[in-house]
């Protein structure tokens, strides 16, 4: 699709704009309805309709394969960091309070780092998940299986 | 007659005639045989509604933050939806389906650079 | 009330239609009706997410699905009567529950005694947002959301065990056939 131009000049326009609200959604999640997992899937969605545009061995250019699988595990393991900053602080799990001198700053900080962590695990689960489908497709095609043509039984 | 009188009548007009335009899309994307055409109903009317909509809902609204949102989710319609049928009709021609009529000169659809 | 109509209507259509296309567009309207009740109902978080995750994601992935499926849903032939009981049994079973909760919304319900008050008033003086949803995902109730990260995960890895295995080939298709399939 990247020869036509229309589509190719729209998306220029809007790719950047969608990965820039998501970041904002990422952020303000405090004052504004938010967080992690919606700003999760704008991201992966405008990777997405990169891919859709571009193809999809640009994309992994854009974005490495094995960015996605680590980012995937790291979001997670930034939580449970978080939660473990906790316990070697003094308090217990998950607990944000040994974190920064002033309590309600404490509680931000935590929020935000946790909430970076969610984000992140689900931009790049989404993301992996369109590219197993996608390549499932094409090595469908070079393998030279038929997709399955049942005929409508009824 | 005062001019915030006047303003909230005009508001009210575009109001009911964007949801008027929607209606008549709505009633055109089921009416009309084919997925040109309907794409043609469906679209143009699409892109007009919110246009009046988000006209009549900035009149109320007056000069504020909200009047820059309503904007910014004007622009990015008016943006996203031509931009969507273009592509709906391109799918349309790739899949093979012929447009009504007698004209039965080459489509185009062949050559991807268009 | 008309979106809860229209979702009764997209319901029921989504259940009955068999052209799969039509079904994942139905079902990126049912996503997006659910998303504008979740407004009405003053939950703006719930609603981000349902129309960024139902209207925008899950119709991408299922269609992306379709392009390895056949296109029309394969139809079993007569009905399951002992299963069409249970379910009668169990639907009425609950709606005979569901009226004999408490009115919807009113302020001395129970729901909202304990803990809710407690999160209203305090979670300004304890953190200094002001998005309540946040705070309890984050802070109060964060072990849950550890919970739902690692889950997100979990899907992500079963997904990428079960497609990362090329396919095998068990059966070579006629040229023709795949010639004029289609050109992805």
């Amino acid at each position: 699709m990247k020869d036509n131009s229309i589509l190719v000049i729209v998306a220029r326009f809007l790719i950047p704009l969608v990965m820039l609200f998501g970041l904002y959604v990422q952020f303000h999640g405090e004052y504004s309805p938010g967080g992690g997992f919606q700003a999760g899937v704008l991201f992966a969605a405008a990777w997405i309709l990169f891919v859709l545009i571009y193809g999809l061995e640009t994309g992994l250019r854009v974005i490495p394969l094995r960015v996605i699988y680590s980012l995937g595990c790291l979001g997670v393991l930034l939580y449970c960091a978080v939660g473990l900053m906790g316990v070697i602080l003094g308090g217990r799990f998950l607990d944000y309070q040994p974190l920064l001198a002033s309590p309600q700053a404490a509680q931000q900080a935590g929020i935000i780092l946790v909430e970076f962590g969610v984000g992140v695990t689900v931009a790049s689960v989404v993301m992996m998940i369109f590219l197993q489908f996608a390549r499932r497709r094409a090595q469908s095609q070079a393998a030279g299986l038929e997709l399955d043509q049942e005929q409508d039984r009824s | 007659m005062s001019v915030e009188f006047i303003i909230q009548l005009i508001a009210a007009l575009m109001l009911g005639i964007g949801g008027i335009f929607a209606i008549i899309g709505g009633i055109g994307l089921m009416r009309f045989p084919d997925v040109f055409t309907r794409l043609h109903a469906g679209s143009i009317t699409d892109t007009l509604a919110p246009l009046l909509i988000i006209g009549g809902l900035v009149l109320l609204v007056g000069f504020d933050l909200l009047t820059f949102k309503l904007l910014a989710i004007l622009f990015f319609l008016l943006f996203t939806t031509p931009v969507a049928s273009h592509a709906t009709a391109r799918a349309a021609l790739a899949a093979g389906v012929q447009p009504l009529g007698e004209d039965t000169r080459d489509t185009g659809a062949s050559t991807s650079k268009s | 009330m008309v979106l809860l109509v229209l979702l009764l209507v997209v319901g029921t259509a989504v259940v009955l239609t068999r052209d799969l296309l039509k079904a994942t567009m139905l079902f990126a309207i049912y996503s997006l009706t659910i998303a504008g009740l979740f407004v009405i109902l003053d939950a703006g978080d719930v609603a981000l997410t349902e129309a960024a995750v139902g209207a925008g994601i899950s119709t991408i992935l299922i269609l992306a699905t379709l392009a390895l499926v056949p296109a029309r849903e394969h139809r079993q032939r007569g009905h399951n009567r002992p299963a069409l009981l249970i379910v009668f049994i169990t639907g009425a079973a609950l709606v005979y529950a569901v009226s004999d909760l408490p009115e919807f919304g009113s302020a001395d319900n129970p729901v909202h005694q304990h803990v809710g008050p407690y999160f209203i008033e305090q979670t300004y003086p304890d953190m200094g947002i002001p998005n309540m949803v946040a705070a309890v995902l984050a802070s109060y109730r964060s072990i849950d959301t550890m919970g739902e990260a690692i889950v997100i995960l979990t899907a992500g890895i079963a997904v990428f065990a079960l497609l990362s295995v090329p396919p095998r080939r068990r059966q070579r298709a006629p040229d023709a056939k795949t010639r004029g399939r289609d050109e992805g």
